[in-house]
């Protein structure tokens, strides 16, 4: 028997999945034809799955450079009548926001799908913004699971959706849709593959002030069409229990919070619940049939109170004695639980919790105390934290020279390398967004008299940091640019981009040099050095930061976990290093201290290297001020 | 019927706790049950705290295990069962395995490593079953030390607790490694089932 995956052609079956997997066969059973993004927690698995099959299923799968190209990519397609979609993380829709707000004046021919992955409690991002606000804005509909399985099934229908009403959709995923895991039922794949039709239509396509005039009005009569048509989808579903007091709207994932908070509490057929699959629009009519049956109403969402604000002023509107709750009950910071709504209920309810919470809190916040930090850190063997140790040592040098009291600053970034911002590298002074190190690095230059050291990724120099790279020349900035080059995406699962020589689904491609790049746009202090080789490295970057003007290294090893795979292919051995504890001087710790690398543990006094974690790269043994650290 | 069982591995990046949920998930898929859970994956790789929750049933909708509801917690590194400590309840079962993974931040200062008695003090507060093993040792006595996930999964069997078939998850191993290393792995299995088999008596 041929094992299950998730391109079978097996409508019926079932299979587990991990929440992304099921989204990306949602995508394949509507037959999706164009598939962009960029790699970004919690969505990467969605474009990884599809890039898995894409020439099996007649798919052209990519990863873009960043999110609004992925995009714009999907755009094209859509505006050519053939099936596409781009899906990125929250943060990443920022990135897209520009096409993104006139792609729904443009309407889409063939389905347009866009995927958000929202982080609630913001697991694997800068921040947790609630991407239905910029859906709202730009008059999108927002399709929202409540599971695994609903998320395949609303990936597919999203597709004929935005054919039938001719506007692109949204889908809200969230952490624990897209990193939940669940069996889910296998539907019917389709097969259609359409031809791409370009048909010039300058006044739907072309957007000058004339055609945004004309497209606005016809946009909001679709959005219209959709607002009515909401009310009868069956994401969204009305249970009214006879006598309820109280309602509660919940909405994607929070409806099966809620399901399990009213079957904790034993009362489930004593409240009305609204599961609301559409955040926006909200499907009106059963929110007001809801609201006439009920005094007082809970909503549930992950983060912000959108659905709230909106029941609100359905109620403001109409003057209906209900009183709404949400946010006061539940805050809009983190991601919701069984738990919260449970209490939130068992509150409104006047019901005791079936668990002393109090009692399970109190042990807990005695036990915090006990527990070591453990964050996670650079991998053994890691070239970004030689790097870090380089920029740092080099910075210093300069810096004295400013004067006595002046420290170095350094602007970081999205990456792995945000991870030496742990003690005891604390080598990123700001973390903001993707190639937001040189933005920064430029506009701290002009107030501040210190030298400044922005550092960032090879996949987020493409991304991010080539328009601030440029602007930096052409204004004359004096910073330096570090480019640390690891030659993957490493920190989302070690994707292709255009510095690795290959695309997504596998084919060789060109292979761009950052440096080259930086040389092109005109830098005039231009190196690479190899950061296993720590003098050279600090040197190197100690003339680029002592150079006036903007000036660019590219410190270039490649990522040790692909090197350590690598060399497992190749049978070759690791040769890991040890401490010779008759010349440790045993209260220095200065290659813990300096490096914090994994591997080197203190046992007792003593300093040793953990041999099965140890990679070899003999960093720490150029740091050690005794040559304890030798070769076994 | 099952109503709800709730499993939680608790763990550190690199011990193989995302591989024992898929292993939970396929099975229980092939038993006919319904499977949810929930992971961070994101920070695995790079040594950070690693949980992973598979809850079967026909009462479960969410990804997450509700406080106080787990069932079955596996630590695979003490200081992590004890860090997820408001999951349990006095009925749940705690399978140890007592071999401790020191973070690097105790190394530079930072924090400190509490001792394996008072882990076990405070873990005893909330349940009554705790099942401690020295999963690595029997590991090794598999033949291979890389199987210590696997002599786990058979711990968490061997409390007799499961709603999967043990069948059902030995075919589920046999099916997941190459036909050279699988033997190792069932013998894994077996050992820790034997070894919880034992304590629960």
């Amino acid at each position: 028997m041929k094992e299950l995956t998730v391109s079978s052609d097996a409508p019926g079956q079932r299979l587990f999945v991990l929440g992304n997997e099921a989204i990306a066969r949602g995508a394949i059973e509507a037959g999706v034809q164009i598939a962009a993004a960029y790699p970004g927690t919690p969505s990467s698995e969605i474009l990884e799955t599809l890039a898995g099959v894409a020439k099996e299923l007649d798919m052209y799968v990519e990863w873009s450079t960043n999110e609004k190209v992925a995009f714009e990519v999907a755009l094209a397609a859509s505006i050519c009548g053939v099936r596409a979609m781009a899906s990125m993380k929250h943060v990443g829709v920022n990135v897209a926001h520009d096409p993104l707000m006139t792609a729904s004046y443009i309407g889409a021919k063939g389905g347009l799908v866009l995927l958000s992955a929202d982080d609630p409690s913001a697991w694997s991002s800068q921040n947790e913004q609630d991407n239905r606000y910029i859906a709202e804005q730009g008059y999108i509909p927002v399709l929202e699971p409540s599971s695994v399985q609903e998320a395949k099934e609303m990936m597919a229908d999203a597709f004929k959706l935005s054919e039938q009403f001719g506007q692109l959709f949204m889908l809200r995923s969230v952490t624990r849709i897209g990193h939940a895991r669940s069996d889910i039922t296998l539907g019917e794949i389709s097969r259609e593959r359409r031809k791409g039709q370009f048909i010039k239509d300058r006044t739907r396509l072309v957007y000058t002030p004339r055609e945004a005039r004309i497209n606005k009005p016809l946009m909001l009569e679709r959005f219209e069409k959709i607002k009515k048509a909401v009310n009868t989808l069956p994401y969204n579903q009305l249970k009214l229990a006879s006598g309820a007091k109280l309602g509660i709207i919940a909405c994607g994932l929070s409806y099966s919070y809620a399901l399990e908070a009213v079957n904790w509490l034993g009362i489930k057929d004593k409240v009305s619940i609204l599961k609301i699959g559409t955040p926006h629009p909200l499907p009106e009519e059963l929110v007001i049939k809801l609201l006439t049956s009920v005094k007082e109403v809970l909503v549930a969402e992950e983060l912000d109170p959108f659905v709230e604000l909106h029941v609100k002023a359905i109620v403001g509107e109409r003057n209906m004695p209900v009183k709404i709750h949400g946010e006061d009950l539940l805050t809009r910071i983190g991601e919701l639980s069984t738990r919260k709504v449970t209490e939130a209920i068992a509150k409104l309810t006047k019901t005791k919790t079936p668990v002393d919470f109090a009692n399970i809190d109190k042990l807990e916040q005695e036990t915090a105390p006990l527990l070591p930090w453990r964050p996670p850190a650079l991998c053994p063997g890691c070239p970004h934290r030689a790097s870090h140790y380089a920029v740092r040592v080099a910075s210093r040098r300069v810096a004295r020279d400013y004067g006595k009291e002046i420290e170095p600053i350094y602007p970081g970034d999205i990456g792995c390398y945000a991870l030496g911002y742990n003690p005891p590298q604390e080598a990123s002074d700001t973390i903001i967004c993707m190639g937001g190190s040189f933005g920064i690095a430029s506009g701290l230059a002009r107030v501040v008299d210190a030298p400044i050291v922005a550092h960032l990724g090879d996949s987020t120099f493409f991304h991010a940091g080539i328009p601030p790279l440029v602007n930096a020349v052409y204004n004359k900035a004096n910073i330096t640019m570090v480019i640390m080059d690891n030659s993957a995406t490493a920190m989302t699962g070690f994707q292709p981009h255009p510095g690795t020589g290959y695309t997504a689904m596998g084919e060789e491609t060109v292979l761009l040099k950052p440096e080259e790049i930086a040389r092109a746009c005109g830098v005039k202090f231009v190196e690479v050095v190899d950061p296993f080789n720590l003098k050279e490295a600090t040197e190197t970057i100690e003339k680029a930061i002592r150079f006036e003007g903007p000036a660019v290294v590219v410190s270039r090893r490649l990522c040790a976990i692909i090197e350590q795979r690598e060399k497992k292919k190749r049978k070759e051995e690791v040769i890991p290093y040890r401490v010779d504890q008759s010349k440790c001087n045993e209260k220095c710790n200065a290659c813990i201290e300096l490096l914090g690398c994994p591997a080197i543990i203190k046992e007792g006094t003593k300093t040793v290297i953990d041999s099965s974690l140890c990679t070899g790269c003999g960093v720490c043994a150029q740091v050690c001020p005794y040559k304890a650290i030798v070769l076994e | 019927m099952v109503k709800e069982f709730n499993i939680l591995i608790t763990g550190v990046g690199g011990q193989g706790v995302i591989l024992m949920s898929e292993l939970l998930g396929k099975a229980a898929v092939t038993d006919g049950l319904r499977v949810r859970g929930s992971e961070i994956l994101g920070m695995a790789v790079r040594g950070g705290s690693v949980t992973s929750a598979i809850r079967i049933g026909d009462e479960v909708y969410g990804p997450l295990i509700p406080t106080g509801k787990c069932n079955a917690l596996v630590g695979m590194e003490p200081s992590e069962a004890l860090r997820n400590i408001a999951y349990l309840s006095k009925s749940s079962r705690v399978i140890l395995n007592t071999a401790v993974t020191i973070p690097f931040t105790v190394s530079i200062g930072e924090s400190t490593y509490p001792s394996l008695e008072e882990m076990l003090a405070k873990l005893g507060k909330a349940s009554d079953m705790i099942i401690q093993l020295d999963a690595a040792q029997l590991a090794q006595e598999a033949g291979n030390r890389l199987t210590t996930n696997i002599v786990m999964l058979g711990a968490l069997f061997g409390t007799g607790q499961l709603p999967i078939k043990i069948a059902t998850i030995k075919e589920s191993i046999q099916a997941r490694f190459p036909a050279k290393v699988a033997p190792v792995n069932i013998k894994a299995f077996d050992l820790g089932y034997e070894t919880c088999q034992q304590a629960v008596k």
